[in-house]
């Protein structure tokens, strides 16, 4: 895992345009951002987009990125919020008729599909929050202020999406 | 909870990364003014929507430009087409009707037809003459007729064992079942644009109304799946091979979209416009024509995005080869035929293409191993 100064040291080159550190920031950051789009879309073209164009919306607005402040939050921040809206919409559009349609390749089995399923059961928003604190480790002082909610919710869904995930488990 | 989440296992995680990787790398060249020489003449696309990617001469395409563009025409082109640098067969429009040139170069007069195209796996063509839709094998040999007035844009999709061709009558789309049985119509109104199957779903199918909208409907259950709003007349769709981008070209620009319609992304050139583009197979990757100025430019949005060549006149088509290592530019105002390979190394041009096809080749499309 590279320290904060490495992060620093991308952040500026990519500023700059070296491509280099443009790559290595998205080796460090791509991994989670994908796995936390994954988490709460459940879909992983989806989350790929998601990841993907988080990542593109990071690289466009790094000219007003304050380096001194870590990139990690930042890119989870949008990742995270659009991954709700995406499973929104979906939920909106009944996008469920042209999924089931449009047959995917063959895909292995999750390894661990119970506790896939029980978290596709969760709302996405509490789904985002057990995202937020059980993969990428935040407080929920700092999810509060990322999603922009009182921390009173935030512990409020994490405790009873942690019930909730218990039961089905 | 956290090692739970981590070995959670997601389809294709490392494909998405590396696809991810490459569309990133490209994107810093649309962030930042490319500082360029003169003698470069600027490529910039400006992506629409969600994205920006900018295409940047390569050292490789550079050298390609120079060639070129003091003169209309590669030197030291093949006299013929003796051979395809890439396997699989090609389905060539000319005046004269339509044509399949195999890979060894030899080529067949398939009959007067006025618009042809393969079926999934290239085992058979589709063709139509005006007040006919007729499926033939690479021979020639007819398999069945259909009569209809004013048939138009043919496209054959679906699966090795269930197949179905999508036409225009007029402005009324049709489908037929790939046995010729079962004609029917499926909408009217609609725009003079080929319409696309979806992949990996042999009952959808997307086309463009005259009002510029984009429909995709289910025919298995005859309900639409999504529609866009109304915009500019549509001049060409095309999916990707894996079913999640709709390329959709209309008023000089392109757009991509996502499989649920959604805009994703775009090209926009800053001066021009694009007269053709289609995806890499097997990618997201997309291969395009911006006419500025009597003059054509061919780039690719890629990995590394770059300008493949510069040359004089209008270019209004693009054909990839199957395994997407080779482009194949139809340059009607040098009567040659470039064959670009998609990882830089040596053009192959083939001269006098409008003498071996009885007139310049309105349209070309590579399909298939045979």
């Amino acid at each position: 895992m590279a320290g904060g100064r490495d992060e620093r040291a991308w952040v500026r080159g990519a500023q700059r345009g070296s491509a280099s550190d443009l790559e290595a920031l998205f080796r460090l950051h791509w991994p989670r951002a994908f796995r936390a789009a994954f988490l709460v879309v459940h879909d992983a073209a989806a989350a790929e987009d998601i990841a993907q164009e988080s990542i593109l919306a990071a690289v466009r607005a790094l000219d007003r990125f304050d380096r001194r402040r870590p990139f990690g939050p930042w890119l989870h921040r949008i990742v995270v919020n659009r991954a709700i809206d995406w499973t929104r919409a979906r939920q909106l559009r009944g996008e469920i008729e042209l999924l089931d349609i449009v047959a995917a390749p063959p895909e292995p089995e999750p390894l661990d599909g119970t506790l896939l399923a029980s978290l596709a059961a969760l709302p996405p928003e509490h789904r985002a929050v057990i995202v937020f604190r059980h993969l990428l480790e935040y407080t929920p002082g700092e999810i509060a202020e990322l999603l922009g909610l009182p921390r009173g919710t935030v512990n409020s869904r994490l405790r009873r999406g942690l019930d909730s995930l218990k039961e089905q488990v | 909870m956290r090692r739970e989440l981590e070995r959670v296992e997601i389809p294709g995680e490392h494909e998405a990364r590396e696809r991810a990787r490459a569309v990133v790398l490209a994107s810093l060249a649309a962030r930042q003014p490319i500082r360029r020489r003169r003698s470069l003449r600027p490529v910039v696309a400006l992506v629409a929507a969600t994205a920006l990617v900018a295409a940047v001469v390569s050292p490789t395409g550079r050298s390609v430009i120079d060639s070129v563009r003091e003169r209309v025409g590669v030197e030291g082109a093949a006299p013929a087409l003796f051979t395809l640098p890439s396997d699989g067969r090609l389905l060539v429009g000319s005046t004269t009707g339509a044509w399949i040139v195999q890979p060894d170069g030899s080529k067949r007069l398939l009959g007067d037809y006025r618009e042809a195209a393969w079926s999934p796996f290239g085992n058979y063509v589709v063709a139509t003459r005006r007040n006919e839709l007729v499926t033939l094998d690479p021979q020639g040999a007819l398999r069945w007729s259909l009569a209809r007035p004013a048939i138009s844009r043919p496209s054959w999709g679906g699966s090795r064992t269930d197949t179905r061709i999508a036409y225009l009558s007029g402005s009324t789309l049709r489908v037929v079942a790939g046995d010729g049985t079962g004609d029917r119509i499926v909408a009217r109104g609609i725009a003079p644009v080929a319409p696309v199957w979806l992949p990996r779903a042999p009952h959808a199918l997307t086309y463009a109304t005259r009002e510029g909208r984009l429909i995709t409907v289910s025919l298995q259950t005859g309900r639409e799946l999504w529609r866009t709003a109304r915009g500019k007349a549509v001049e060409r769709l095309e999916w990707s091979t894996d079913g999640r981008r709709l390329l959709v070209r209309r008023g000089g620009n392109v757009e991509i979209r996502d499989r649920t319609g959604s805009p994703f992304t775009g090209i926009r050139p800053a001066d021009g416009a694009i007269s053709a583009a289609t995806f890499r197979p097997g990618s997201h990757a997309v291969a395009y024509v911006t006419l500025l100025g009597g003059r054509s430019r061919v780039s690719l949005l890629d990995e590394p995005s770059r300008t493949l060549l510069t040359v004089a006149g209008a270019i209004a088509q693009l054909a990839w080869s199957p395994d997407g290592t080779t482009i194949l530019v139809p340059w009607g105002e040098a009567d040659q035929w470039l064959f670009i390979p998609r990882r830089g190394g040596k053009l192959r041009a083939v001269d006098a293409i409008a003498s071996q096809f009885e007139g310049f080749p309105r349209t070309v499309s590579w399909c298939c191993a045979s």
